[in-house]
């Protein structure tokens, strides 16, 4: 981002302009200019955990084992101390004031040499309390994940190659492309060179109109800058807590981006704020004017209404308010042609909510979802009026990219806010209304404010990472590149066409 | 030492060059306990393996290491990823039509197929190692490949992180890497060397270069790298002196001048256009283009890119092979394909969908002990690898000894030699040339046989 609010300019206008000081002047401004120049960052800060999740390992060591074999090496390499005291671990689970008696599985990580040296008496196990948590979509690895993500705000680095499945559903079936030459360098785009994460939100026009004198005479673009391509929605099921919006609220302050909050609690808490969505349901549209910092607010769908598009809700609160006024659909039947009808009265932002495991009402998952929403946009010619959010199934930093290759412009954050704050699910992780989860007990702001921080700079950093690998400087080109992508099911129609027992669609 | 030292030193976590006492009884313990495992003696760790490298994968090769024979009671062909090779089988003949097993099965692969006046150059097998830089792994390492691929007539890739001095007593079967940081890559190095590899990129973080955290970038390590102790290495993306297949072309040019008689590889990652990256390699000047897929190995990488950038290799080999057929040039060149290749299956898998041969990594590190752990980067002790193996820390380093390494690699390269023959002789094929991209001999295996 550049931004100064630096004037710049000749401010020696005595005399006539010789060399010498047209070269002093011009370095002076162009030292202003750097001085202002403010460099787009999130920072991040490892921070402790409040509410650890369970280890990875569990480690059983069998007492009567150790026993003798330190009895047996005692006798064997006496007074080879080094030889005796020597552990099978370089991570210190078997470090602890009494060793391997007392071993202290949070350190392990599962390198299986002392089971493997030590057969009779060693075990790792997986930690079942660990894998349990999540459900069938958001995974045990996505909640750990995010919760290494928000604790230390970097790049997961890890040795060996994938682990997992071949491809598979939902995002998995996604790969992102690369391109061989032509690169912002990899040492570059965490810092000297520019890659852009900065997202338009509202409305420009498909083209510019002019009058006879040549001056504009057509709409012109209505819209902010946010500086990821990623916003907080409504907090799902009863995550909303007040302790929680209050994060939520200066974490997206903070980090130069959304909070879509509850109408009610923005007023009740007083966090009426241009980086504050209030979310009102359709019925109160005329409260939109209770909000004069906001610069956006979402209409929502009354509850016990269907997910209906409410032209007189908009007519309404864009009667009351100079913020935009973004309207939220969910994939329930018939939500193309509310996209539609909204789009054609105007509306500007479209909020797009599939369920949690990322599926619309008829099962369709959300890249095939925004994929849709975004064609159908193209094909009215109106795309650029207006900008689409989506959510649903966005619970890893992978994520983000392929959604926004899918057509969006930006990327709605529900579920991992939770999972970074180390909260803990106790409800549905599919259906919003029912989501239930427990945060912290003793909830610091700032450490709660750190974590998110983190969790938003390790995506944008892993979101550097894929952009730099297409050779792509900016995320707002990102949108609808489906050319940036491959599908693994298409990929192996090409690749395994005519092998016998192959059918298409089979992955 | 003293005893009150000795004592001292170890209670301190100090980290030193350990005893030859203390080798012999780590490394025992270690070698016995794999043999022990792979053996069936005890039940199959809880904890071990994954979707690609499941247990009974990792264990199998621990025994075939051990014995040079495939196990009975292992599953030693495929993973359970679902997908790829893990759901390829091959349509073998009927008993009776099987060739009888013997040597005469030809598993020979050239690499040279331009008909230059550069080095002809054939190996045994139709694989050889692929480029793990010292630093990466140690030399003890690097020397137990090395030795391996001497044995087996083939090679071994240095990696990017230079060319360490033991190497040049077996420098006929070592490739030099020459990579985007231009780690340790002289004059020396390059004519030293019958092979040059061009990394143009790596299937484990396509498009984002190499990666060495600073741990493990010591003393001697940075010393061979030209850099400075325990910085981060990152190597830029790509080579900023190439940014068109003209500029590629001067690379090999350059490389042509300093080392005439040298074959040149080009190892590319797996994006949409690996087709046309393929084409472009072959047109300027390449003898070996190395596909490396998206699952591929690696000593560290950003786990975003492990899994999302790029292509599989099993989906890449196809479109290269088929592209390069219909340019009328797929006889002049050698397609080497990498990036999740983990078993004697796997190679001939590779070799029906379009390769010529294949480049093992984490294979040639599983034989020799790994488990998988994904700790190679450094780990939470910054130390690297605890089995020794991906790390040059003075103590871990030494429970791999080169020749114990070479010995296992032999055993397993045996044991994957003599699986490639029993896979040929089945489809009645007596030479493995005669297996590329003969897709008819393979099968899909859908998820109905799995219910």
């Amino acid at each position: 981002m550049l931004e100064s609010s630096t004037h710049v300019g000749l401010q020696d206008t005595n005399g006539p302009l010789s060399i010498d000081r047209f070269g002093a002047e011009s370095a002076r401004i162009g030292r202003e200019i750097a001085d202002g120049y403010h460099r787009y960052h999130i920072e991040t800060e490892e921070v402790d955990d409040a509410d650890p999740l369970p280890h990875r390992f569990l480690v059983k060591v069998g007492k009567v084992g150790l026993a003798k074999l330190i009895a047996k090496e005692m006798v064997t390499y006496f007074p080879q101390f080094d030889v005796i005291l020597s552990r099978p671990c370089t991570y210190g689970v078997f470090s602890g004031p009494v060793g391997g008696f007392s071993p202290r599985p949070k350190l392990c990580v599962g390198c299986l040499r002392c089971e493997v040296q030590h057969p009779d008496f060693v075990k790792v196990l997986p930690n079942p309390d660990l894998l349990a948590l999540g459900d069938s979509y958001t995974t045990h690895g996505h909640i750990a994940a995010i919760d290494e993500e928000a604790k230390k705000g970097i790049v997961p680095v890890r040795g060996q190659g994938y682990r997992g499945r071949f491809g598979g559903p939902g995002f998995d079936g996604m790969l992102t492309d690369m391109s061989e030459i032509v690169r912002p360098s990899r040492d570059g785009i965490h810092g000297r060179e520019l890659i852009g994460t900065a997202v338009d939100i509202g409305s420009k026009p498909m083209h510019l109109s002019f009058d006879s004198n040549g001056k504009l005479s057509g709409s012109t673009p209505e819209m902010f800058t946010i500086q990821v391509p990623f916003i907080f929605d409504l907090p799902p099921g009863d995550l909303g807590s007040p302790q929680l919006v209050k994060v939520v609220d200066s974490t997206s302050s903070r980090i130069d981006t959304l909070a879509c909050l509850d109408a009610h609690t923005v007023a009740r808490l007083g966090l009426d704020a241009p980086n504050v969505v209030p979310v009102l349901d359709n019925t109160e549209a005329s409260r939109a004017s209770e909000f004069p910092n906001a610069r956006l607010i979402e209409l929502r769908s009354s509850p016990g209404r269907s997910w209906g598009w409410d032209a007189a809700g908009f007519e309404i609160a864009n009667a009351v308010t100079d913020a935009m006024i973004g309207i939220r659909i969910h994939f329930e039947e018939g939500w193309q042609n509310r996209l539609t009808q909204a789009v054609e009265s105007g509306v500007k932002v479209i909020h797009l909510l599939a369920d949690l495991h990322g599926c619309g009402s008829d099962g369709t998952f959300v890249t095939e979802l925004f994929k849709e929403a975004h064609m159908l946009l193209i094909e009215q010619g109106r795309r650029d009026t207006v900008t689409l959010f989506g959510g649903g199934g966005i619970v890893g930093a992978d994520h983000v990219p392929k959604a926004i290759i899918s057509g969006l412009d930006a990327v709605a954050l529900d579920l991992p806010v939770l999972f970074a704050l180390q909260g803990r699910s106790n409800g549905s992780l599919r259906h919003r209304e029912n989501v239930s989860g427990t945060l912290p007990v003793q909830l610091d702001r700032d450490w709660a404010e750190q974590r998110l921080t983190n969790l938003c700079g390790s995506w944008r950093d892993q979101l550097l990472e894929i952009l730099g690998a297409m050779g792509i400087r900016e995320v707002r080109r990102l949108r609808g590149e489906f050319g940036r992508s491959m599908v693994v099911k298409h990929l192996e129609d090409e690749a395994f066409e005519g092998i016998a027992g192959y059918v298409g669609g089979d992955c | 030492m003293t005893i009150i030292q000795n004592i001292s030193d170890t209670l301190s976590g100090k980290i030193v060059k350990p005893s030859e006492s203390l080798v012999h009884k780590t490394t025992h313990l270690m070698q016995d306990g794999m043999k022990a495992r792979a053996f069936g003696e005890y039940e199959k760790p809880k904890a071990l393996g994954d979707a690609r490298w499941t247990d009974e994968l990792i264990l199998s090769t621990w025994y075939m290491a051990e014995t040079g024979e495939v196990p009975d009671n292992l599953n030693f062909k495929t993973g359970k990823s679902d997908g790829g090779f893990d759901r390829l089988d091959f349509q073998f003949l009927p008993e009776s039509d099987w060739l009888e097993h013997s040597e005469a099965i030809d598993t020979k692969l050239p690499l040279n197929r331009r008909g230059d006046k550069k080095n002809k150059i054939e190996i045994d097998i139709p694989w050889y190692g692929g480029g793990m830089s010292y630093g990466s792994v140690s030399v003890n390492v690097m020397m137990s490949r090395a030795k391996n691929a001497k044995q087996w007539n083939s090679f071994m890739s240095t990696g990017e992180g230079g060319y360490p001095p033991e190497l040049y007593e077996v420098k006929e079967n070592v490739i030099t890497q020459v990579a985007t940081g231009y780690f340790g890559v002289e004059e020396e190095t390059i004519q030293a060397a019958p092979i040059i590899e061009f990394k143009y990129a790596q299937g484990a973080k396509p498009g984002l270069g190499g990666h060495l955290l600073a741990a493990k970038a010591g003393e001697e390590v940075a010393k061979l790298r030209g850099s400075v102790p325990f910085v981060s290495l990152f190597s830029p993306f790509p080579f900023h002196s190439t940014y068109s297949v003209e500029d590629h072309s001067k690379h090999l040019d350059w490389i042509e001048t300093v080392n005439p008689k040298a074959i040149l590889s080009v190892k590319v990652s797996t994006p949409h256009d690996v087709d046309m990256v393929a084409v472009g390699s072959y047109y300027a000047g390449a003898h070996i283009i190395h596909l490396d897929g998206g699952y591929g190995g690696t000593g560290a990488a950003p786990e975003i890119a492990k899994k999302n950038i790029a292509m599989p290799i099993e989906l890449a080999i196809p479109k290269v092979h088929k592209f390069l057929q219909k340019e009328g040039v797929r006889d002049k060149v050698t397609i080497i394909a990498s990036g999740g290749v983990r078993t004697a299956d796997d190679i001939a898998k590779a070799i029906a969908l379009g390769a010529d041969g294949c480049v093992l990594g984490t294979t040639d590190l599983v034989g020799m002990g790994c488990t998988r752990c994904s700790n190679c980067e450094g780990g939470p002790s910054g130390r690297g690898c605890p089995w020794g193996l991906t790390t040059t820390d003075i103590e871990l380093q030494e429970w791999v000894q080169q020749d114990w390494g070479a010995k296992r690699l032999d055993n397993l390269y045996t044991a994957m030699q003599w699986r490639l023959r029993d896979i040929l002789r089945k489809l009645g094929l007596s030479n493995v040339r005669e297996l590329r991209g003969r897709t008819d001999l393979l099968r899909y295996i859908g998820k109905e046989a799995d219910e």
